[in-house]
């Protein structure tokens, strides 16, 4: 029996159905990333979790009880939100401890674990600071910690790195998940960033249209994605309808077929193909070629000046067999 | 823009505000200056100073009677006003999202009606039968209570807007408090710098209202305003004591709203 398990799970709003029949099992410990485009029921997901948002039908199981007729402040489950939600109010001291006071934990007691805990997020210094005083990272971090010093059995993430700068997101993304790691605690994240999802999760739930589409590891699903959407949302997949991809590969094909850029080679093989533009990314330079009337995305390594080519320049590709694959 | 063009921008606003700043002043001083005087007529100064029209304002009774029960009307109106809004807005903001709309149309209400028009309704409705309230505090305090209403639903809501209400109270209860106790703790203290700025504002307004006074209540409940209206006969230095008297208070009153204010954010 896993740790967490949902099951049926269903939810809509008058008429307009959010999700539907949604299953899955969550192991202890495990950090489950809800990966999904916008809209597409994964932050509902997680308040239905949570309790704040009811849902009209199916369970959800923690360890083997049944959370959906409790109210949120019973299901012990910590949440961090992507607008901090942290009470101006208070300081940071205070906001840490408001979760012990409300369990009545003593004084001597409370402030130990809240010291234990801003230690955790390296704020151990800044616990008379008021929120409005702190940075966004600063604001996450003591977010994280009071939602820790409760010491929760499930821990939610609702995309709590979307506001803040690219340098500081990825500094968090490491401190959530070693402290994750340290606590061992199991941890459900929600996403709408691919990069995001495939470096910190144990698993990662692929969501559209208010469905499970895909469930796996990163590696999984960036290799084999299930479907065309699944393709299209992780990387950077050159999706082909049947037509162009039996034109390009000089074979009848039926279904849709989906191959990486990095999975194509240029200068060697023997199908002609023309540079149309390329953009540098820094070690990658990612091409726009046309080969057989198909445009395709192909990234190469920049390893050495003889990896440039200019637009318009004429050169053969070839294809590793393996990474072409077929999607419904 | 050059040092010396900067400069002489820098003068041109200073003259501005200045002469804005005196124009808004000399009347002020003006009054001030008669309320001290023993008289002035025919000279370009007064003949001479005295302390004596205050003396005769703050020892009549019948002002001070005008004074506190305007203190407490207005009192009375503005706790009305906390008691019953407070509650609406929190459940307007946090339960009924959608009910905003039909709430802003309804607080601008008394602004659509000229008091003159709205208080011949209140009389005809109050004036006899099972609610007979004209003539008595009650009916101002009532009527003031819808006058205070769009002052202090517009400063809340801003501040209900500011401060991410849902997820606010969705944290709260997370961490085990009842909505009560979410309320009590983390929404309401962080409401204070909004009900403070509309309590002040609406007491201002309210303690120098007097169409409402006058014509629902009159001398049966005297107020400060219609009072000095009751007065306007008598002599120009006493008028002018108790129009400073009145100014100084309201500004006392503001002073110390503004420092409660800013002691705490």
């Amino acid at each position: 029996m896993s740790f967490l398990s949902i099951q049926g799970l269903h939810k809509s709003y008058a008429a307009t159905s959010i999700f539907s029949d949604i299953n899955c099992e969550i192991g202890k410990g495990e950090f489950v990333t809800l990966l999904g485009p916008s809209g597409c029921g994964k932050s509902t997901l997680l308040r239905c979790i949570a309790g704040l948002t009811e849902v009209n039908g199916g369970q959800i199981l923690l360890e083997g009880q049944d959370l959906v007729p409790l109210s949120p402040q019973k299901r012990d489950i910590g949440m961090v939100f992507q607008s901090y939600a942290l009470f101006p109010n208070m300081s940071v001291q205070q906001n840490v401890a408001f979760g012990l006071r409300m369990q009545k934990v003593s004084k001597d007691e409370s402030a130990k674990r809240v010291k234990e805990a801003l230690d955790m997020v390296e704020l151990g210094s800044f616990a008379d600071r008021y929120p409005h005083q702190l940075s966004g990272g600063q604001c996450q971090r003591v977010a994280l910690a009071r939602s820790l010093v409760t010491r929760p059995r499930l821990l939610l993430l609702d995309e709590p790195l979307s506001a803040l700068d690219a340098r500081i997101r990825k500094h968090l993304r490491e401190q959530i998940r070693s402290i994750q790691q340290e606590l061992g605690l199991t941890t459900i994240f929600v996403t709408h960033d691919q990069e995001e999802a495939l470096t910190m999760s144990d698993r990662i739930f692929l969501m559209n249209a208010g469905k499970i589409v895909q469930s796996g590891d990163a590696e999984t699903l960036y290799t084999a994605p299930v479907d065309a959407f699944a393709a299209g949302f992780i990387g950077n997949y050159n999706l082909l309808d049947a037509d162009a991809a039996s034109r390009l590969l000089l074979r009848p094909v039926t279904g849709r077929v989906a191959i990486r850029p990095e999975a194509i080679s240029l200068g060697v093989g023997d199908i002609d193909a023309e540079v149309r533009s390329h953009s540098l990314l820094g070690n990658v330079i990612r091409y726009r070629v046309e080969a057989r009337g198909v445009e395709l995305l192909v990234d190469v390594l920049n390893r050495s000046a003889d990896d440039l080519h200019g637009n318009g320049k004429r050169l053969t590709l070839s294809i590793d067999n393996d990474a072409i694959r077929e999607v419904a | 823009m050059s040092r010396v063009e900067a400069r002489a921008a820098g003068l041109y606003h200073r003259t501005v505000v200045t002469v804005l700043f005196l124009i808004l002043l000399l009347p002020l001083a003006g009054t001030l200056l008669y309320s001290i005087s023993t008289s002035w007529s025919a000279t370009i100064l007064p003949d001479g100073l005295t302390l004596k029209w205050y003396a005769q304002l703050w020892t009549d009774p019948r002002f001070l009677a005008a004074f506190g029960q305007s203190l407490l009307v207005c009192f009375g109106a503005l706790l009305l006003s906390v008691v019953l809004i407070l509650p609406l807005l929190f459940v307007v903001h946090y339960h009924f999202p959608k009910l905003d709309g039909l709430m802003n149309i309804l607080i601008l209400l008394p602004f659509a009606v000229p008091p003159v028009v709205s208080s011949v309704g209140l009389l005809q409705i109050y004036g006899s039968g099972p609610l007979a309230m004209v003539g008595t505090p009650w009916i101002l305090i009532g009527c003031y209570f819808t006058v205070a209403l769009p002052f202090m639903y517009r400063a809340i809501t801003n501040n209900l807007q500011a401060i991410n209400l849902t997820d606010l109270m969705d944290a709260a209860h997370l961490l085990g408090a009842s909505t009560w106790k979410a309320a009590f703790l983390v929404v309401l203290p962080n409401l204070r710098k909004g009900l403070m700025v509309s309590l002040f504002l609406s007491f201002s307004f309210l303690f120098g209202e007097f169409v409402f006074a006058n014509l629902l209540v009159g001398t049966r409940y005297e107020t400060l305003q219609v009072y000095l209206n009751n007065m306007k006969n008598s002599s120009g230095h006493f008028n002018s004591a108790l129009v400073i008297s009145y100014f100084f208070f309201v500004l006392l009153f503001t002073w110390a709203a503004n420092r409660l204010n800013k002691d705490k954010a």
